[in-house]
């Protein structure tokens, strides 16, 4: 069974002669240990597809698959439960709390979700993202590189099996996003769950398996 | 309560500053609300002092002790448990350069308005009185012999008596004999001087009158009627009211001010997973956190400054009370908060994480 499976899925905006399909009709699927790039320039309908993955955004018609469950029919409290249990996410401008440690942003997880990482598992989490320093530091107090670090782990702290990341790298500079990649790709093999990166850095592309591109809301297979 | 405390630590000076506006306004509820116990008590404490169930007055009186006037006789037709006479007059009590404004009661030793004795002795002859203890602020003592405004006779205070002030004044007791000296004067109608103003009584009150000119009152609706009683209290209460509203107000205003500074977080963790209940119960449990402190520090400031405070202000500090408003000021604080929780509903992650 896919960890991922998108049937048909397309999404537009607007109607009659203001309608944009910002995501034309797409199928795709994604299996366990997999690390996959969707690439394109800005505009292109990258952002659409992995919000609508992620279950943030209804697709307009189509069927979004998560372990064999259809996300597309459920409630938004329920895709919140789906987000929670099955999805991490590792965005842009990283989703750590301002006022919460390192540390308790892990603790912040424990309250709202069973089944996160043992605490022997987070710390060789910690170990091998190289975050065991940061534990007791707000996110102000860390550089650019060291919140992403911080915010993979917190996606890979309760056990996703889909991590979707928007842009990791976009504010890191080259030895850092290399750096954060590389992590990404590791955990993905080592926890073996699936990873989207969504990015228009085609330096990334050599961390995924596969790869493909974004163009006006179409996605096609790159390599 | 989690990430409300948690936010509260790293951003002390912030939320310090919440807690002191409520601190601020709960300190006002709580003055305000001495006030109005210590007004109160101003007016009623020698009423409550008689611990009667009711007051029995002439009709044409409109409830007012001043304006009733019975004859002695009178007394007999009453069916009660227990009844005791009452006679009063308000007058200028003076004492060298001493004056302080009075209400003379008189009474009889034997019946239940004699009041308990702190200092002193119980009047026994006629001329001596037994003083409310709040002349002694005005610097009257034992032994001094005071002057009424409105008679010739002179009084002696033997013995001093706590919480006995009616409608403002101090109150001296007297015996029915010396009240109707200073009130008719002696001798010059014998008539006159079987007259007092009311009968109190306690006990079933329902049927304790016969007489078609005298009706029988509720205690509690005769302090009501007393002279600016009932408008003091509703102009106070409405101050308390209104700081209610005001301090619900300023929580609201904040926490939205704070929620909207904060809809991006909101919207991550949203679309993480967290549930809009988790969230609620944060901004719940944080303005509960914040009214509590507020009124927790308010609450023993106002203590503190009553102990302070000179005796000639009226202030007396009911717990019970405050304990009430500082529950009610801790609801409507987190009614106040509703608004911030209704926008953490209305957040949408997508358009919150920039999508």
């Amino acid at each position: 069974m896919s960890v991922l499976e998108l049937k048909n899925v397309n999404k537009t905006f607007g109607k009659g002669h203001k309608k944009v399909e910002a995501l034309k009709s797409t199928s795709f699927t994604a299996e366990k240990g997999e690390v996959i790039a969707i690439i394109g320039p800005s505009g292109s309908g990258k952002s659409t597809f992995l919000t609508i993955v992620g279950g943030l955004l209804s697709p307009s018609e189509g069927n979004v698959i998560i372990n064999g469950s259809s996300l597309t029919d459920l409630s938004e409290k329920k895709r919140s439960k789906v987000r929670l249990n099955e999805i991490g996410f590792v965005l842009q401008a990283s989703n750590l709390i301002p006022f919460l440690t390192v540390e308790k942003q892990f603790k912040l997880l424990d309250k709202v979700k069973k089944n996160n990482m043992t605490p022997e598992e987070l710390k060789v989490l910690y170990e091998d993202l190289g975050i065991e320093d940061l534990k007791n530091k707000y996110p102000s107090d860390l550089s650019g590189g060291e919140k992403q670090r911080v915010a993979i782990a917190k996606a890979l702290y309760s056990n996703p099996s889909l991590i979707l990341a928007d842009e990791p790298t976009a504010s890191l500079d080259s030895d850092r996003a290399f750096e954060v990649m590389a992590l990404l790709r590791n955990e993905t093999k080592n926890k073996n769950t699936t990873t989207i990166v969504v990015t228009h850095d085609t330096r990334l592309i050599g961390y995924c398996d596969r790869v493909f591109k974004m163009n006006d809301g179409e996605l096609r297979l790159e390599s | 309560m989690f990430l409300a405390w948690n936010e509260i630590k790293k951003n002390k000076l912030r939320f310090i500053l919440i807690i002191g506006v409520l601190m601020l306004v709960s300190y006002l509820v709580f003055f305000l609300s001495g006030l109005a116990t210590g007004l109160k008590d101003l007016n009623r404490e020698s009423v409550d002092k008689w611990q009667a169930d009711g007051i029995i007055l002439t009709e044409e009186s409109d409830k007012s002790l001043l304006q009733s006037s019975m004859n002695l006789d009178q007394v007999k037709e009453v069916n009660a448990d227990e009844s005791a006479v009452l006679g009063q007059i308000s007058a200028i009590a003076r004492e060298g350069d001493k004056k302080a404004n009075i209400a003379l009661f008189g009474i009889r030793k034997n019946e239940f308005l004699m009041p308990n004795v702190v200092e002193g002795k119980a009047f026994s002859k006629e001329k001596e009185v037994v003083a409310s203890d709040a002349l002694k602020e005005e610097g009257f003592k034992l032994g001094d012999t005071l002057e009424l405004s409105s008679s010739e006779e002179k009084l002696k205070i033997v013995g001093f008596t706590n919480n006995a002030r009616f409608n403002a004044a101090p109150v001296l007791y007297a015996n029915l004999e010396t009240f109707q000296e200073i009130k008719f004067g002696k001798g010059q109608n014998s008539n006159m001087e079987e007259q007092i103003n009311a009968i109190v009584v306690r006990g079933n009150i329902k049927n304790s009158v016969s007489d078609k000119d005298l009706e029988v009152i509720e205690i509690e609706t005769f302090i009501e009627n007393l002279p600016g009683y009932t408008e003091q209290n509703l102009t106070l209460t409405f101050m308390i009211y209104f700081l209610f509203i005001i301090s619900s107000v300023i929580v609201a205003i904040f926490l939205y001010v704070l929620t909207v500074q904060k809809i991006s977080m909101f919207g991550l963790m949203k679309a993480q997973g967290i549930s809009n209940l988790y969230l609620a119960k944060s901004v719940i449990a944080q303005t509960f956190i914040l009214a509590f402190l507020g009124v927790a520090v308010g609450f023993i400031l106002t203590l503190l400054t009553g102990q302070f405070l000179p005796a000639a202000v009226p202030v007396s500090f009911d717990i019970v009370t405050m304990l009430l408003y500082g529950i009610v000021l801790i609801v409507v604080a987190i009614l106040g908060a509703v608004f911030s929780v209704l926008t953490i509903f209305k957040i949408d992650p997508l358009k919150a994480i920039g999508g």
